[in-house]
C-alpha cells in the first residue's frame, strides 16, 4: 500500500473490532481501499475507508468479552462499590467535607439553574408566542439617546391591522386606576383595558366563563384573587359591580369571567380587565389619535409571516405620529417577539413586562460554577493527599493483575459514589432550603419545575458527568500511575509537595478572596444606597386621595382639628404616587422633564431643600400663573448659571424659575434623577391632601383621619400611603441582594476552608514524625508552627493579592450595571476580608497546628 | 447458565433469508476463492446490486453459526497490507440447504397454472 488510510478511522476500528475478527475485517478494507486509490482518487478512498469503518462498527463486530470474563467484571465492580463505601465510612470526616461541600454547591447551582432556567424561559405557556409581536417605539428624547418605549400609538393597532393582511389580530393595553366596588366593597384599584381578542391571542388560564368574555361591552373580568377579594365563597359570575374613575365617571359593569392564577413566567397578566370601548367612553381626553399613547399594542401575525417585512411597513406611521405630536417623536417601529419579550424589557422603557435585569443571571450563574469548581477543588485535592493511605492497597491491586485502567475505574467509580450522593443532598437542599429562600427574597415566585424535561435530564447529567470527571480525572490518574515495586520499597513521594495541590488551594483561596471582597463592596455599596439621602423628609407625610375640592377642604379641616398635624397641603401629582412625563422647551432645545402640580405649602411640607430662591407664595397671583421651581439637575440640563428669573417654555406657556431645590429621588434609587419641575395648581385640582405630622404620632393620625373618612367620602376608599413607604420596594430588593450576596459569599470561604482543613490534617498526620523529631531537636512550638505553616502562608498570600483585584474589578462591573450611581470603593472592604478570612483560617486550622506542636515524640517515633 | 447471543442464533433454526442465500450461492460458485470482497464483488457483478462488504461479513458469520458454510484462513500476502483472507466453503449441510431451496422453487413454480399468464392488465 502507497497510500496509507486515514489513521484515526483505522484506530478506531482496532479499537472496537473483536481482535479475533480483526484480520480479516481489515484486510477486506484495505484491500477496497487500494483498490478505490487505483481506480479513483484517494479523497473518495478515504471516504469510502471511513463509511466502511463505520459500516463495520456493529455489534457483532464489537469486543466483547465471553460470559466467564464478564462475570469477572460484574465482580470486580461489586467490589469497587464495597470498597468504596468502606472508604467513605472509614475517612468519614474527609468525605463529608467532600460530600457536604460538593451538596452545597450542588444545591446552589440547581437553585440558580432553575431561576435562569425560568428566566429565559417567561411566558412560554402562550402556544402563540411565536407569532406574536409587541409594537415597540424608538423615541428620540431631547438631545439623548435613543430609548425604546413600550407605548404606542393608541391607533397604531387597528389602523395596521386595517392596512397589512399579515396582521391576524392586535390587542392593546391601557392602564388605569379606578375604585371598584360591589356592595359595600370599594377598594382602588389597577385595572387594563384590553381589545377583546386579548383573551383569545394569549394563553392565560381561564377559571369560569369563556375567552368570549370581552366581547361583550358591559363585562369586566377578574382574577382568582380579586374574586375572593370581592365575593369571597360566594360565585362572581353574573355579578354586578361598579368602577368610579378619576374624572368623576362611573361604569357599570357584569362579571363575565374569572381568571385562573398566572402561572409563575408570566411577564404580565392582570387581575382585573375590561373591553376596550369603554375606555373611549370615559373621555379622558376628547380625541383619540396618533399623538394619544397606550401602554402597549401587541399583534398577531399570519403564519410564517416576517416580522421584518412588517417592521419596514409600519415605518410609514411614523409621520402620522410625528405631524400629530412634535414633542415626542417615534423615529422607529420594532416588533418584538412575544417569545422574547421576557428577556429584553429590561431595555424597554414602561414595559409592560417585567423580567429580571440580566446581571442577576450573569452574577448568580457565575458564582454557583466558581463555587463548584472550589468543591470540586477540595475533592481533588483530599483525594490526591489521602491517596498516601491506601498506597499499599493500589500495589497490591496491581500486583494482584489490575492494570492502569481497573484503578483508574475504580477510583472514579468512588468519586462517582460521592458525587451522586452529594447530588441527592444538593437536590433536597435546593427543595427544601436554597430554592424557598431565594423565592421569598426575590419578588417573583420561582417554584422548583424545570422549563423541559430535557432541560432537566441534561442539567442533572452534565453536572454529573462534569463533576465526576473534573474532580476524580486528576486523582485517578495521579493514584493511578504509582509503581507497586517503589510504593512496596516505600520510594514514593507524593501529596504536600506536589505544585498541583498547591496551585488547587490558590485558586480556592483566590476565589475565596475575590467572592468575600466583592460581596463586602457590594454590600458596602447597597447599604449606602439605602441609607442615602432622599433629597427630601419622607418622615411624617401622609397622602390620601380625594375625589374633589369639597372633599379635599371637609378632610382638611378634619386634619386641621389635630395638634399633631404640622402642616397640610394639597397636590394634583405627588412625589412617589404619580407624576408627568413631559417635554419642556427652551429657546430651540427640547429636554424632557418631570412636573409636579402642587399646592404653595408643597415645598415646605416634603422637606425639599431649598438651594436658593423661593417656594411658591399661597396668595401671589403670578406664582400661579408662571411660578415654578426646579430641581438642581434641570439647571444642569439648560446650563444656567443664574437660574432665578430665568424662564422657558411648558404647554406653550412661559414659566419663571423662582427657586431651584436640591435633587431628590421622586421614584427610588434605582432611577437616574431627571430635570423635575414644580407648577402651582388650584385647590380644585388637587387629587391629594398631603399631611405632615409629628412622625411619632402619624399612625394616630392616619387612624383619626381614618375615622372621620367615611362621613367625608363615604363612596371612596380610604387609599392613604405613608411617604416612608415609597422606598419600600427597593430596600427589599437591596436587602435580598445583600443576603444573596453574603450568603454566596460565606460559602466561598467555607468551602475555602474545609480543603485548607482537609488538607492540612493530611500533611500533618503525616509529618508527624518529622514534628517529633524536630522536638527532640529542640525545637520550639513556635518553630512547628512556622514550618508547619509555611507553605499555606505562601499560597494564601498570593491568593489575596490576585483575588482581591479580581473580585473588586468584577463586581465594579456588576454594581454599575444594577445601581445607577454607586459608590465609589473604599479600602475597607479589603481589609475587612483579609481580617474575614483570616478569622476563619486560624479558626479552621488552629487545632491542627495545635496536634502538631503537641506531638508526643515517644509515641510517634517508635518503631516496633 | 442463561442465553447467550450465540445459543440464540443457533435456536433459530436453519431458516435461510434472501440475503444470505444469494451470499451462500456465492460462496458455492466461487468455490475455493470465497473471501469477503470477493464474495461481495461477485454478487454486485452478477446482480447489479450495490451491497457494502460489512453486509457481506455479516451473512457470512450467520451462516457459519448455523453451520452451513466453513472458513479458514489463508496464506499471508503482500496485498491488503498483509493481512491474510478468510476463505469460506460450503458445508454438507450448506449444499443441501441449497438443494432443499432449490427445490422448493422448482416445485412452487411448476405447479403456477398457465392460466396465469394469460392475465391481462
Amino acid at each position: 500500500m502507497q497510500q496509507q488510510p486515514p489513521r484515526w478511522a483505522d484506530r478506531f476500528l482496532r479499537w472496537y473490532c473483536n481482535p479475533e475478527l480483526l484480520e480479516e475485517i481489515q484486510g477486506d478494507i484495505y484491500e477496497l481501499y487500494d483498490r478505490e486509490v487505483a481506480q479513483h482518487n484517494v479523497r473518495r478512498a478515504n471516504l469510502r475507508f471511513i463509511w466502511n469503518v463505520f459500516r463495520f462498527f456493529r455489534w457483532s463486530n464489537i469486543k466483547k468479552s465471553n460470559s466467564e470474563y464478564q462475570s469477572n467484571q460484574l465482580g470486580m465492580f461489586k467490589n469497587y462499590l464495597v470498597i468504596g463505601i468502606r472508604n467513605i465510612r472509614k475517612q468519614w470526616s474527609t468525605s463529608l467535607i467532600n460530600i457536604l461541600g460538593l451538596s452545597i454547591a450542588i444545591g446552589l447551582a440547581l437553585t440558580t439553574f432553575i431561576f435562569i432556567d425560568q428566566q429565559l424561559n417567561m411566558d412560554s405557556f402562550h402556544t402563540k408566542r411565536n407569532s406574536i409581536y409587541q409594537i415597540i417605539n424608538t423615541v428620540q428624547e431631547g438631545d439623548s439617546d435613543l430609548a425604546r418605549w413600550g407605548d404606542s400609538p393608541i391607533v397604531l393597532g387597528p389602523q395596521a391591522k386595517l392596512d397589512h393582511s399579515v396582521i391576524k389580530d392586535f390587542t392593546r393595553i391601557e392602564f388605569r386606576y379606578g375604585n371598584l366596588r360591589r356592595g359595600d366593597y370599594v377598594f382602588n384599584e389597577f385595572m387594563a383595558f384590553v381589545d377583546p381578542s386579548y383573551l383569545k391571542m394569549f394563553d392565560f388560564p381561564i377559571k369560569y366563563g369563556y375567552r368570549s368574555a370581552l366581547e361583550e361591552k358591559k363585562n369586566i373580568v377578574i382574577g382568582e384573587e380579586t374574586a375572593i377579594k370581592y365575593f369571597g365563597e360566594e360565585d362572581p359570575m353574573g355579578q354586578p359591580m361598579s368602577i368610579k374613575f378619576a374624572n368623576g365617571v362611573i361604569q357599570q359593569y357584569v362579571v363575565g369571567a374569572v381568571m385562573d392564577k398566572r402561572p409563575d413566567n408570566a411577564s404580565f397578566g392582570y387581575e382585573i380587565m375590561l373591553p376596550m370601548d369603554n375606555f373611549f367612553d370615559l373621555r379622558f381626553n376628547d380625541n383619540y389619535d396618533w399623538a394619544y399613547f397606550t401602554d402597549a399594542t401587541f399583534i398577531e401575525l399570519q403564519e410564517g409571516a416576517d416580522p421584518k417585512a412588517l417592521e419596514e411597513l409600519l415605518a410609514s406611521y411614523k409621520e402620522l405620529q410625528n405631524q400629530s405630536d412634535s414633542r415626542w417623536t417615534i423615529t422607529d417601529f420594532e416588533l418584538i417577539s412575544l417569545d422574547g419579550l421576557g428577556t429584553e424589557a429590561f431595555d424597554i422603557q414602561e414595559s409592560v413586562a417585567s423580567a429580571g435585569h440580566p446581571a442577576g443571571r450573569i452574577a448568580l450563574g457565575g458564582l454557583s460554577v466558581i463555587l463548584l469548581l472550589l468543591a470540586c477543588f477540595n475533592y481533588m485535592n483530599i483525594a490526591v493527599a489521602s491517596a498516601t493511605k491506601r498506597l499499599k492497597e493500589i500495589a497490591l491491586r496491581k500486583v494482584m493483575g489490575s492494570d492502569r485502567r481497573q484503578i483508574i475505574y475504580q477510583f472514579m467509580l468512588e468519586n462517582f459514589i460521592q458525587v451522586i450522593l452529594a447530588m441527592l443532598i444538593g437536590v433536597l437542599l435546593s427543595y427544601y432550603f436554597l430554592l424557598p429562600g431565594f423565592s421569598y427574597l426575590v419578588p417573583i415566585n420561582v417554584p422548583f419545575v424545570f422549563s423541559s424535561w430535557g432541560a432537566m435530564v441534561g442539567f442533572f447529567a452534565s453536572l454529573l458527568f462534569v463533576i465526576g470527571v473534573l474532580s476524580g480525572g486528576y486523582p485517578a490518574l495521579y493514584i493511578s500511575r504509582f509503581q507497586p515495586v517503589s510504593i512496596f520499597r516505600g520510594k514514593e513521594k507524593f501529596g504536600s509537595k506536589s505544585i498541583f495541590s498547591r496551585v488547587l488551594l490558590g485558586f480556592q483561596f483566590f476565589f475565596a478572596f475575590s467572592t468575600i471582597v466583592g460581596s463586602f463592596i457590594f454590600v458596602d455599596n447597597a447599604k449606602f444606597m439605602a441609607e442615602r439621602d432622599w433629597g427630601y423628609d419622607p418622615q411624617g407625610v401622609l397622602s390620601i386621595p380625594v375625589a374633589n375640592n369639597q372633599e379635599y377642604q371637609k378632610l382638611r379641616k378634619a386634619a386641621a382639628e389635630k395638634p399633631e398635624v404640622l402642616s397640610i397641603t394639597g397636590a394634583q401629582t405627588h412625589i412617589a404616587r404619580n407624576s408627568t412625563y413631559t417635554t419642556v422647551s427652551n429657546l430651540d432645545a427640547d429636554f424632557k422633564a418631570y412636573v409636579y402640580r402642587v399646592g404653595p405649602e408643597y415645598g415646605d411640607l416634603m422637606g425639599l431643600k431649598l438651594k436658593s430662591g423661593r417656594f411658591f407664595e399661597k396668595d401671589k397671583a403670578s406664582d400661579m400663573v408662571n411660578g415654578t421651581y426646579v430641581n438642581e439637575r434641570f439647571v444642569k440640563e439648560l446650563g444656567w448659571d443664574d437660574p432665578i428669573g430665568k424662564t422657558f417654555t411648558y404647554d406653550s406657556s412661559r414659566y419663571n424659575v423662582l427657586g431651584v431645590v436640591e435633587d431628590f429621588h421622586y421614584y427610588t434609587f434605582w432611577v437616574d434623577i431627571e430635570p423635575v419641575f414644580f407648577l402651582m395648581v388650584p385647590e380644585d385640582d388637587y387629587n391629594y391632601l398631603v399631611v405632615k405630622s409629628d412622625p411619632e404620632k402619624l399612625v394616630a393620625v392616619d387612624n383619626y383621619l381614618l375615622s372621620v373618612w367615611p362621613s367625608i367620602s363615604p363612596n371612596d376608599p380610604y387609599d392613604k400611603a405613608y411617604q416612608e413607604d415609597a422606598m419600600n420596594g427597593f430596600h427589599e430588593e437591596n436587602r435580598a441582594n445583600i443576603v444573596i450576596i453574603s450568603f454566596i459569599a460565606g460559602l466561598a470561604i467555607v468551602l475555602a476552608c474545609l480543603g485548607l482543613f482537609g488538607l492540612l490534617s493530611f500533611n500533618i498526620s503525616r509529618r508527624l514524625k518529622e514534628f517529633s523529631v524536630r522536638k527532640v531537636l529542640g525545637a520550639q512550638s513556635v518553630e512547628i508552627i512556622r514550618v508547619a505553616g509555611k507553605e499555606y502562608v505562601w499560597v494564601l498570600t498570593t491568593a489575596f493579592l490576585l483575588g482581591a483585584p479580581a473580585g473588586f474589578f468584577m463586581i465594579t462591573q456588576l454594581i454599575n450595571m444594577i445601581y445607577p450611581d454607586p459608590k465609589q470603593a473604599g479600602a475597607l472592604p479589603f481589609i475587612i476580608a483579609v481580617l474575614i478570612v483570616l478569622v476563619t483560617v486560624v479558626i479552621t486550622i488552629s487545632g491542627q497546628i495545635i496536634r502538631a506542636t503537641r506531638v508526643n515524640p515517644s509515641e510517634n517515633l517508635r518503631a516496633e | 447458565m442463561g442465553f447467550s447471543l450465540y445459543h440464540l442464533s443457533i435456536m433459530k433454526g436453519s431458516y435461510l433469508g434472501e440475503f444470505e442465500e444469494l451470499v451462500l450461492l456465492t460462496v458455492g460458485s466461487l468455490y475455493k476463492e470465497a473471501y469477503g470482497v470477493a464474495i461481495m464483488d461477485e454478487i454486485e457483478s452478477q446482480t447489479e446490486r450495490s451491497v457494502n462488504v460489512s453486509a457481506v461479513h455479516a451473512a457470512l458469520k450467520r451462516l457459519e453459526a448455523k453451520g452451513f458454510v466453513n472458513s479458514h484462513m489463508g496464506g499471508a500476502t503482500n496485498e491488503r497490507g498483509g493481512r491474510r483472507k478468510r476463505y469460506f466453503e460450503l458445508t454438507l449441510s450448506g449444499k443441501k440447504v441449497l438443494d432443499e431451496s432449490m427445490a422448493l422453487r422448482t416445485q412452487l413454480y411448476s405447479r403456477i397454472p398457465n392460466i396465469s399468464y394469460s392475465f391481462s392488465y
